[in-house]
């Protein structure tokens, strides 16, 4: 109880529900997970094929493919397309990453990759339903959802769970990506802008004087509370009167939290945000370094929706894309562990699915599909083994074949970086305990420290 | 160290010291005290012959039918222990090895008392004995009186008039008195006062819009698909509007079910309300719809499954869901007759019927509407079209190419399809000035088109509903199979449309009553459900009203009736309510009126004895006082728009869209954001556009459903931005100048705020605060508005 008097919000379902509480020693306080909307190419970036270079605008016999859950996708033919960029080796690890990821490279040493991620669905809004809620439906809560409410929150005067889409272009059914489905609605994202008013409805309105609001506090301080001297029995009054005194915290607080201005100009620098190509990524991979320094436990940023869909031309959209995302990103690593906080946070990095290593055989520019198959993502911090790597796909990079991984395994491995087991974390709902990861996933051990 | 561990074992006998310390130390971690996990506790022999909630966790003598044995070797998931390594090699053989050495206690054909209640037909029992009989006003009473008697308590004392008064209103209407409403209430001398306002607050047409959201929540309701396209369903709303009459007018609950499960099927020969009936139907299409899935025989799949599980949880409180996989784990559902009864459902398709308006759907505004903004739409093609032909000139004059050139076609293909953002990202030329304005009118045009298109399709006379494919029309209906898992691939047995093998007792197909130019199952489905026979659906249906009045229902698991669910605190009052419910023809507002007018709602959320009672019944489920709730979302908006004078009272039609800001409304690649007149806009919430994708920010804030899945109740969380929804927000800004407005003029400006949005005068403290902030003139005023609608005692309902 005494733990709860900490939270964002209370709820008496959510008292009675759980006392919030790791289940065994956390590694990481919180997350950092960076959503490449759209689905990256595995074998541009981390998953180098070079015998695609040898069949490359070869015919594919897809024959033998019975099951594809994009029959339309694969009924015409189709030829192989080799990468368009060149891979080298990074590191202490040696690691290869193309030159599409120039900056992202340079942090191999911190990162826990995995090449063997799969998924259920090959459509964009199930897919990154998926990746967000564990099921390909809508209606389940978010990972950050989960993560709040097995944990609380750390802090006393922000949300503890925050998303930050790309207005330019928001997530298939928006707030869902980052709800609490049938959890208490405290659990859900709350959303931040960029702006003046970066949580919805935080200013106060301009055109009343600042003496007029103190006076309005105080009124609302004083009424509510001699209504509640003869119901003193009901703890949700009390509990909305502190949800006040919060709010009012956060009106002077977030602006200091989210402030970018004060920050040195090489770290904005460093960000990108003296570049218009990098500085809304930049930005927000920025307020989500102030935001865990804070004391959020879950941050999400998202590419535009869609962004990484390379089907038209491969090269110029991921090209457009790690432009966008790479210094930001390399940037985000750099400053979380020279601030020694990249021990305690857990960066995900991950699209909802991977892509394919063909194209539409009559298709001039080569692209790349969706492959629900194999994605690389990655893992950094938050007491995941730098430098290492797991998972192997076949030589043309179309499935995973070895230390196959399903999204399910990479949302039980974030619970359990932070002190979670994906099979205790439940809720009843609807007739029975519901969990992020359904029947139970399987930590990326291989990934951990 | 093994080895020893296997030695240790091999010498244990259960009911011995030496097992139990070795469980404790294995599982003690979750497995004890009074919060054990599952309710089971490792700490005595006791406890463990006693289990925890899915039964004991050992059958002495029978080591391998344990559920401790079943548990620890993973025949039974979860494994235990969980998220650990399994226990060390021999303990389990060693546990099972010392239960089978137990006697085996002679086991009689074990009767779940929870289903032998449930699954009996609900009968009104004699009243109980009581010692206060001067209490009671009605039946109800009696039931509860006799309980909390038995329990040495009392009931707490009756609440105020004004209280009362707030509450029937906030209840049946979802707006509270005004204050002429308020004093007359309280100065009406007839003993028979508190009744009329019932009888009038029933009768009143906001009663149909407030229950009717009830309604909506618990149907999964939405005006979208979802998923990526969240395509709009554009007469959606005339399903929202049939409810809101269907209550008004008190349609029996029985044939409210049929109408909506197979309102194409109907039996009676009455053309009124054909078209309602088909409207109705809309019930069967709410689920989330992946337009652009990629496998079709999957999404037919999908529709099926949620049909199946919301007609199990919204009219049987039976969670059939769960059995979709596999055999239900707590409730008698084996799979098969999951897929039994989906088979009721197998000829369904989805169809968007043309039914005329009904004469209260005002058909001359609709046709008026249709054909203006259809005209608009046509003006705006032509205008696009003009445009279209610039842009074309331009691009050609730019890139030196003829009508003929392929990047020519991509450029106009994109102009159709994409928006601003998009555009610019496939064709980064765009962004060049010269671009910018043509391009920016060309979209505004197209948007402006794509308006009218969207707003004349709201306007069409036809339903969202669904029809049969059956012969003649088709050579049959298709058949059904179990699927192992869930999965389509996986075909099992095939089965035949049946009813609840626990509820019926047996498992033969279902009588399908006539075969026509639909096939009669869902008929048959439907008036099995809504037979008087039927044990679950009036039980179902009186516990959600019971809920709707008190915030918690008799089962607190509203849609969850089985073992898993909560027990009901007064399964006699249940029974009696529901018997009631059908004697009285189904009629949902006799039953209102019953459980409005009983002593047990009249009572105080206060009472004398709270703080001993609060100890021994700390959630009030004996009912001794009046619980508190909280204004949900629609109710907290509208009832800020009632106090201020400007809630638009017009009933009906379309949606309303509220709105947004702009870079949400821009944000979207499938659909614009248009939103309604201001006057629209400050309609009740019920008419708000239910978008999957786009929900009001305010009612997101305060617990509205997400409209993906039924919502049986809402949760009552309190957070942060609700606060801040509430100080800074538009509405309780806008609101607060308007009412400021409203009293400005008034004697008496502080006071009369008061009473519009608290139904009182001001005490001596607040009319001095209040004076504080009015001598500020009208802005202070407004804050005096603004504070009084973030008053605890504006939200809560006493």
């Amino acid at each position: 109880m005494d733990r709860r008097q900490f939270l964002f919000g209370l709820s008496s379902a959510a008292l009675s529900q759980l006392e919030a509480g790791t289940h065994h020693a956390a590694k990481a306080d919180a997350c950092i997970f960076l959503a490449m909307l759209g689905g990256v190419s595995q074998i541009d970036t981390f998953d180098p094929k070079p015998k695609l270079t040898e069949l490359n605008g070869k015919i594919m016999d897809w024959s033998k493919e019975k099951k594809t859950d994009q029959p339309n996708l694969f009924a015409k033919p189709r030829k192989f397309v080799a990468s368009p960029f060149q891979f080298q080796k990074y590191g202490k690890c040696g690691r290869e990453v193309s030159e599409l990821l120039p900056e992202t490279a340079r942090w191999v040493d911190e990162l826990a990759i995995c090449r063997s991620v799969q998924s259920d669905n090959g459509n964009h809004p199930a897919a990154v339903f998926q990746m967000n809620t564990g099921f390909i439906i809508p209606g389940n809560p978010s990972v950050g959802a989960w993560v709040t409410y097995g944990l609380g929150t750390a802090n006393k005067n922000l949300p503890s769970f925050v998303a930050m889409p790309d207005y330019r272009s928001i997530p298939f059914s928006g707030a869902q990506q980052w709800g609490s489905g049938y959890l208490p609605a405290e659990y859900q994202g709350t959303v931040l802008r960029a702006g003046s008013e970066p949580i919805r409805d935080l200013v106060s309105p301009k055109d009343v004087p600042a003496g007029l609001l103190e006076a309005e506090r105080e009124a609302l301080r004083g009424m509510n509370g001699a209504f509640g001297v003869l119901r003193a029995d009901n703890p949700e009054l009390r509990a909305r009167m502190d949800s006040y005194e919060l709010a009012y915290r956060m009106q002077l607080e977030v602006p200091r939290v989210l402030s970018i201005d004060a920050e040195p100009a090489a770290v904005k620098e460093a960000y990108g945000l003296n570049d218009p190509v990098t500085a809304s990524f930049g930005r927000r991979c920025l307020m989500a370094r102030k935001l865990v320094e804070a004391g959020v436990r879950f941050v999400e940023i998202f590419t535009p929706s869609q962004s990484w869909d390379a089907h038209g031309d491969i090269k110029k959209n991921h090209e457009k894309n790690a432009r966008e995302t790479d210094k930001p990103i390399a940037a985000l690593l750099a400053d979380l562990k020279q601030r020694g906080m990249l021990e305690r946070t857990l960066v995900v990095n991950m699209g909802e699915f991977g892509r394919t290593p063909d194209t539409p055989a009559e298709q001039e520019t080569p692209g790349r599909d969706h492959n629900t198959r194999c994605q690389s993502m990655w893992f950094a911090g938050g007491g995941m083994k730098g430098g290492s790597m797991i998972g192997t796909t076949d030589e043309i990079g179309h499935k995973a074949v070895e230390n196959v991984y399903h999204m399910h395994d990479v949302h039980a491995t974030i619970l359990h970086q932070m002190g979670l087991n994906d099979l205790r974390l439940t809720y009843y709902f609807g007739g029975r305990n519901r969990r992020l990861t359904d029947l139970g996933g399987r930590v990326i051990k291989e990934l951990v420290a | 160290m093994r080895l020893c561990i296997i030695v240790v074992f091999s010498s244990v006998v259960f009911g011995q010291e030496p097992l139990l310390p070795l469980l404790k130390q294995q599982c003690g971690g979750c497995h004890t005290g009074a919060q054990a996990e599952g309710g089971l506790s490792m700490d005595s022999m006791e406890a463990l012959r006693k289990g925890g909630k899915h039964g004991p966790a050992l059958t002495p003598g029978a080591g391998g039918a344990s559920l401790l044995v079943q548990h620890m070797t993973g025949e039974k998931t979860p494994r235990m222990p969980l998220g650990s390594p399994p226990v060390v090699a021999g303990m389990v053989e060693a546990v099972r090895a010392a239960i089978d050495s137990m006697p085996a206690t002679p086991t009689v054909a074990k009767k779940d008392a929870h289903f032998e209640w449930l699954l009996r037909v609900p009968t009104a029992g004699a009243l109980p004995p009581t010692n206060r009989a001067g209490w009671i006003k009605n039946p109800i009473d009696a039931f509860v009186l006799a309980s909390l008697e038995k329990q040495g308590m009392t009931p707490s004392g009756e609440a105020s008039r004004r209280t009362l008064l707030r509450r029937i209103y906030f209840d049946l209407v979802g707006v509270p008195p005004t204050p002429e409403e308020t004093r007359a209430f309280e100065a009406d001398q007839d003993p028979k006062a508190y009744d009329k306002a019932v009888d009038r607050l029933l009768a009143d047409p906001r009663y149909g819009e407030r229950w009717g959201r009830h309604w909506l929540d618990l149907v999964r309701y939405a005006e979208s698909d979802g998923f990526a396209i969240d395509g709009e369903r554009p007469t959606a709303w005339r399903y929202r509007d049939y409810v809101i009459r269907a209550l008004n007018r008190d349609k029996p609950y029985n044939v409210f079910v049929q109408e909506q499960i197979a309102g194409d099927e109907y039996r009676g020969k009455n053309a009124a309300g054909a078209g309602d009936r088909l409207v109705a139907l809309g019930f069967l299409r709410f689920a989330p719809w992946e337009a652009d899935a990629n496998s079709k025989k999957q999404l037919r799949q999908d529709l099926l499954n949620d049909i199946t599980g919301t007609v199990g949880s919204v009219f049987l409180g039976i969670t059939t869901g769960c059995a979709q996989c596999h055999d239900h784990k707590y409730d008698p559902i084996p799979q098969k007759d999951y897929y039994r009864l989906q088979a009721f459902f197998a000829g369904t398709a989805i169809a968007d019927l043309p039914v005329a308006f009904d004469e209260v759907e005002r058909p001359k505004e609709m046709k008026r509407r249709l054909r203006q903004h259809e005209d608009a739409a046509e003006a705006a093609e032509v205008e696009l079209a003009g445009l279209r032909e610039g842009l074309k000139k331009h691009y050609m004059a730019l890139m030196k190419v003829g009508p003929a050139d392929e990047g020519l076609k991509k450029f106009l293909g994109k102009l159709n399809t994409r928006n601003l953002f998009f555009l610019e990202q496939d064709l980064p030329l765009v962004k060049e000035p010269e671009w910018r304005e043509p391009l920016k009118t060309y979209f505004a045009v197209r948007d402006g088109m794509q308006r009218e298109v969207e707003l004349a399709r709201r306007f069409q006379a036809s339903a969202y509903a669904v029809r049969d494919v059956a012969p003649p029309a088709a050579p049959e209906v298709p058949d059904t199979y179990v699927l192992s898992g869930g999965d389509l691939a996986a075909r099992g047995e095939k089965v035949d449309a049946g009813f609840l093998t626990c509820v019926t007792g047996e498992s033969k197909p279902a009588e399908i009553p006539f075969a026509g130019g639909s096939n009669g199952r869902r008929l048959a489905l439907a008036e099995w459900i809504t037979s008087e026979k039927n044990p679950l659906t009036a039980r179902v249906m009186v516990n959600r009203l019971w809920q709707g009045h008190w915030g918690e229902g008799l089962v607190r698991t509203p849609s969850d009736f089985g073992k898993n669910g909560d027990a009901p605190s007064h399964p006699e009052l249940l029974d009696w309510l529901a018997a009631e419910f059908v004697a009285k023809n189904w009629s949902l507002k006799a039953m209102h009126r019953l459980m409005l007018t009983s002593a047990t709602y009249r009572q105080a959320s206060v009472h004398p004895e709270q703080e001993q009672y609060a100890a021994k019944d700390p959630t009030n489920r004996m009912l001794w006082r009046m619980n508190w709730q909280r204004l949900d979302a629609e109710a907290l908006r509208d009832s800020i728009l009632a106090v201020s004078g400007r809630l638009n009272p017009t009933m009906g039609g379309p949606p309303v869209m509220f709105s947004v800001p702009d870079d949400i409304a821009q944000g979207f690649e499938f659909f614009k954001w248009f939103p309604s007149s201001d006057e629209e806009q400050r309609r009740r919430s019920v008419y708000l556009i239910q978008r999957r994708s786009v929900l009001l920010p305010m009612a997101e804030t305060f617990d509205a459903p997400n409209l993906s899945t039924s919502c049986a109740r809402r949760l009552t969380t309190i957070v942060a931005p609700q606060a801040l929804t509430l100080l800074n927000g538009t509405l309780t800004r806008t609101e607060a100048g308007h009412l400021a407005e409203r009293v400005a003029g008034t004697a008496d400006p502080v006071g009369e705020a008061f009473w519009r949005v608290l139904g009182r005068a001001p005490t001596a403290a607040e009319r001095a605060q209040g004076e504080k902030l009015a001598a500020q003139g009208t802005v202070g005023l407004a804050s005096l508005g603004a504070v009084l609608f973030n008053l605890n005692e504006f939200l809560f309902v006493e």
